[in-house]
């Protein structure tokens, strides 16, 4: 039954993939592969739910093998709740060019690459799929930017930063296929060199395909170039399936894994995520601000997953489960509240040209959908009850408290660092997304033709819809996907099935009823408020007259923290003030907060790198006598290394 | 249900509905006194909520729902906090659990919807308060999550009946943690108040409001409602540091019959620090919100090291 809709799917979305590029037929290539998608969904949480794998179990072998198991089953599931809005999406946000329809069709091969590599059972299938997932997205942004020197440049960065790095996926899938480990725990030896070399080699490579700091240089680069649609995949999916591939390692093939390696796991999730969102904060265009967001939720995810681990090696089996229940419950929310920011940011760029915070403004009276969806996506990123982002942090939150509880004074402090950067990030969330609500979608509107945005169409307007609703109801019934979550463990069984988060151990979060208890109060008290009965006035500014060149900037609303953190982010400013006559007839300002890891650690690298090429390059003399001569001199060492017995 | 259960809910909901506003009042009061004034009746808060429950408002011109529901939405935030917050360790359960970390959520959710309805006014004074306001909740929360970690820690539960009865008596007192954890939300109490050094809410000067600021726009029940949930949010801290972090009686009743005698108490401390503290530069918050963060940590260390 399973495998059937999964086979359903795949072969909707393929054949929509097939109708897309014809010129008459996009549109309905593109509802194809929506419907395929769609059944995705159905077939991934069906998966989940049953509880049996389908198919092929892993193997070690090298024949190619597909099924699907519960872990699978969520990220199907997941992919398929983001690529179905998204495809329907794009029948709108496309345009019928051959390009628009050729970006189409390649977005439906990368949504059916990211499937195939969550039903891969052996190593090469999934190392294909893991390559193919990494190169489309490089393809479809060139294809849609007509590559333009800004997405060449990007897409080098990308491409190369993923595979220097994701050298490190093939040394652990290949080395865990060697020892035959593949799918079965226990073959690693707990504390062996082997285990160790496997857990480090899948957390550079994984981690960089995740986009955890350090490795992140590619993400806020080649998130915000895409369409939106892939956008709103590559941030809600493709970085998500780095994660399930680190959680089939590090918790699946692996076997218990040492503390020290939790603790690890514990403090790339907490620099990631307050790295994430602080330079996410003084951050002025739309798409790239939510790209470093995804940096910052990946954080949050890695601290779940750590403290799963750290947990698993004390064993507090209980407790390493709801903690893996943690990090997949905010992988299924990130996912659907990133790719709906993400939509809606392409809707507010159509509609009005432009995504830089300060010459937005107003939106929400202008675009009451786009805004509307979009105010619930920025309330759920900033993890506030009663929706989604605040369920999953808080399950996170627990998970990291336990940590403190039950570790020993090393790991119980790592435990208490990362719950105080979980913390700060939150409250960092919430400074973020107020100022990007603020500046997209209240107060006056900061440009002429931002007053005259118009709504977008109708399937634009559903997909932020479906997206949005989701998130609300993913808020008010987190329970009903944590106690299947938590079975997922290899080592826990099932638990008690709830709406809310009754967890042993916590206050327990009954999430209904303080999501009717904020509705209801809400209600009464703006009931008792009553209609005014006077005319509505102007903002009160001390008497003076408001004039909309005084409105409050970006940079403007976060200059206090960047005050505060100056000498860790060390900001640039120019201030340029022109005087005629004794009087000041014009300022120019400019700030940037600059990336300390690109400036600190990518730059000297490369520069380096550079350097020693052109030493390198001194044994390049051109010569073809000069290069027989490396070649005998290269054969007498081997002769001689031979003679010795170095070669064994 | 039992008698004590059933006196606790009463005591929660009729103190942190009713009787909150007192809090300010009381501090209003002292500070007064000890500054040689004879000030405002402590029952001054309720004649503002009058006053303001009876006048006509003029909406700003140009806003949107976020504007307009801001208020109601913290007042509900506030309910719910005061229903989340038992006054012993078998308060009921009303319906919104008792777990602290949502407690957090529901202020966060709160300082959300003020500082959001800054951008709908597009008043830069608002704003400016708001930027502040959340610059400092990010040490802040950081720094609250710390102190809680230390009390969690020490009862095993993040459930508040549980702490509440896992503080109590002097046993947990001998080792270093609960101490420091104490110290650490002392600090957080003064700034969720909006209390000197981090705050001065007796200003008038918009340039230099932080909590008040985002208020400015807002009259008559608006204003009401606000007033109010500030008052409501002394109640919930200064109960979680009377019942978490200092020293209470083991016995529910006689926890419920101490509790008014420590919350006046505490009014009194904040309108000494008040009165002897001058406002620091709300740049340097951080750094003593940092050292608070620091002693927290030290108190996670401390148990780990004892062992206890």
């Amino acid at each position: 039954m399973i495998a059937a809709l999964c086979w359903l799917a795949s072969a909707a979305v393929a054949s929509g993939v097939i109708v897309t590029p014809f010129p008459g037929q996009w549109r309905r290539g593109l509802g194809l592969q929506a419907v395929g998608a769609a059944v995705f969904i159905v077939a991934g949480f069906a998966s989940l739910a049953s509880g049996h794998a389908v198919g092929a179990a892993f193997t070690s072998q090298l024949t190619p093998r597909l099924g699907v198991d519960r872990l699978s089953g969520v990220f199907l599931g997941t992919l398929g709740v983001v690529a179905a809005p998204a495809l329907a999406y794009s029948s709108r946000y496309l345009d019928g060019s051959r390009r628009g329809r050729l970006v189409g069709a390649l977005t439906g091969v990368f949504v059916l690459a990211m499937a195939a590599l969550l039903c891969a059972r052996d190593a090469i299938t999934f190392l294909g799929c893991w390559e193919l997932m990494s190169l489309l997205p490089a393809v479809i942004i060139l294809v849609h930017r007509d590559a333009d020197a800004e997405s060449r440049r990007s897409v080098f960065v990308y491409v190369a930063i993923t595979h220097l790095g994701g050298v490190g996926t093939w040394v652990a899938v290949l080395l865990l296929a060697h020892a035959g480990a593949l799918g079965t725990a226990g073959i690693v030896g707990p504390g062996s060199g082997l285990q160790i070399g496997i857990a480090l080699a899948a957390l550079v490579g994984m981690g960089t395909k995740a986009g955890l700091v350090p490795l992140h240089a590619w993400l806020p680069r080649a998130h915000p170039i895409a369409p939106a649609p892939v956008s709103a995949l590559m941030s809600g999916v493709m970085i998500k399936l780095a994660v399930y591939a680190m959680i089939r390692v590090f918790v699946d093939w692996l076997g218990v894994l040492p503390t020290w390696f939790g603790v690890l796991v514990l403090a790339v999730g907490a620099v990631s995520s307050v790295g994430g969102v602080t330079y996410a904060l003084f951050q002025h265009e739309l798409k790239r601000l939510l790209a470093l967001h995804s940096i910052e939720n990946i954080g949050i995810i890695v601290l779940g997953l750590g403290a799963c681990l750290v947990l698993r090696a004390h064993g507090e089996d209980v407790w390493a489960a709801l903690a893996l229940a943690a990090a997949l419950l905010h992988t299924v929310n990130h996912a659907v509240f990133k790719a709906l920011l993400f939509l809606c940011a392409g809707s507010i760029e159509r509609s009005v040209g432009s995504l830089e915070l300060n010459r937005l403004g107003g939106l929400l009276r202008r675009m009451p959908w786009t805004g509307g969806a979009f105010f619930v996506g920025a309330m759920a990123i900033a993890g506030l009850p009663p929706l989604n982002g605040f369920a999953s942090e808080w399950l996170t939150l627990q998970a990291l408290l336990h940590v403190v509880m039950s570790g020993q004074v090393g790991d119980g402090t790592a435990g208490a660092v990362a719950l105080a950067a979980l913390g700060a990030t939150a409250a960092l969330a919430v400074f973020c997304f107020v100022k990007v609500v603020g500046l997209v979608l209240l107060g006056p509107p900061r440009r002429a033709h931002v007053r005259d945005a118009l709504e977008v169409a109708a399937p634009m307007r559903g997909a932020v819809a479906v997206l949005a609703s989701a998130c609300v109801m993913l808020g008010l019934a987190p329970g009903l996907l944590v106690s299947r979550l938590v079975a997922i463990a290899p080592w826990s069984g099932d638990a008690p099935v709830h709406a809310g988060l009754y967890v042993p151990g916590t206050g327990s979060l009954p999430t209904v009823g303080i999501a009717v208890v904020l509705v209801v109060v809400t209600a009464v008290l703006t009931l008792l408020r009553g209609q005014r009965t006077a005319p509505a006035a102007p903002t009160w500014v001390c008497g003076q007259s408001v004039v909309p060149a005084l409105n409050w900037s970006s940079a403007g609303f976060t200059k206090p923290l960047r005050l505060v953190l100056e000498v860790v982010l060390r900001p640039r400013r120019e201030i340029e003030v022109r005087t005629h006559g004794g009087v000041v007839t014009e300022v120019a300002y400019e700030g940037e907060v600059p990336n300390l890891i690109d400036e600190r650690i990518y730059r000297p690298v490369a520069r380096w790198s550079l350097a020693g090429a052109a030493y390198a390059r001194r044994l390049q003399s051109g010569s073809l006598g000069m290069y027989v001569g490396y070649l005998i001199g290269l054969v007498l060492v081997v002769l001689i290394a031979g003679r010795i017995g170095w070669l064994g | 249900m039992t008698a004590s259960t059933a006196a606790s809910g009463a005591v929660q909901v009729i103190g942190g509905l009713v009787l909150s506003p007192l809090l300010p009042g009381l501090i209003q009061h002292w500070k007064a006194r000890l500054q040689g004034r004879r000030g405002p009746s402590p029952l001054q808060p309720y004649r503002e909520l009058r006053r303001l429950w009876n006048k006509s408002t003029v909406d700003v011109a140009g806003t949107t729902v976020v504007y307009r529901l801001a208020p109601a939405v913290i007042g509900g935030c506030l309910v719910a906090a005061v229903g989340l917050v038992p006054v012993n360790a078998v308060g009921p359960g009303l319906g919104v659990g008792h777990d602290v970390i949502a407690l957090v959520g529901l202020l966060a959710l709160a300082r959300f919807a003020a500082a959001a309805s800054t951008w709908d006014v597009a008043n830069g004074f608002s704003l400016m308060g708001a930027s502040r306001d959340l610059t400092i909740s990010v040490f802040v929360e950081a720094t609250l999550l710390l102190a809680l970690a230390v009390a969690v820690m020490l009862t095993g539960t993040s459930n508040l009946l549980g702490m509440i009865a896992g503080t109590a008596g002097g046993a947990v007192w001998s080792s270093p943690a609960l101490p420091l954890g104490a110290l650490a939300f002392g600090l957080v109490v003064v700034a969720e108040t909006g209390r000197q050094p981090f705050d001065n809410p007796d200003t008038h000067l918009e340039l230099t409001m932080i909590h008040e600021a985002p208020l400015l726009e807002y009259a008559g029940r608006d204003l009401a409602y606000l007033q109010w949930a500030e008052a409501a949010w002394h109640w919930v801290v200064l109960v979680l540091a009377a019942q978490v972090f200092l020293p209470h009686p083991r016995d529910v009743w006689v926890q419920l019959a101490v509790l008014p005698f420590v919350l006046v108490l505490m009014c009194g401390a904040l309108a000494l620090v008040e009165t002897f503290q001058a406002k620091m530069r709300v740049l340097l918050a951080p750094r003593l919100l940092g050292v608070a963060a620091l002693a927290a940590l030290l108190g996670v260390v401390a148990r780990g090291v004892g062992g206890s």
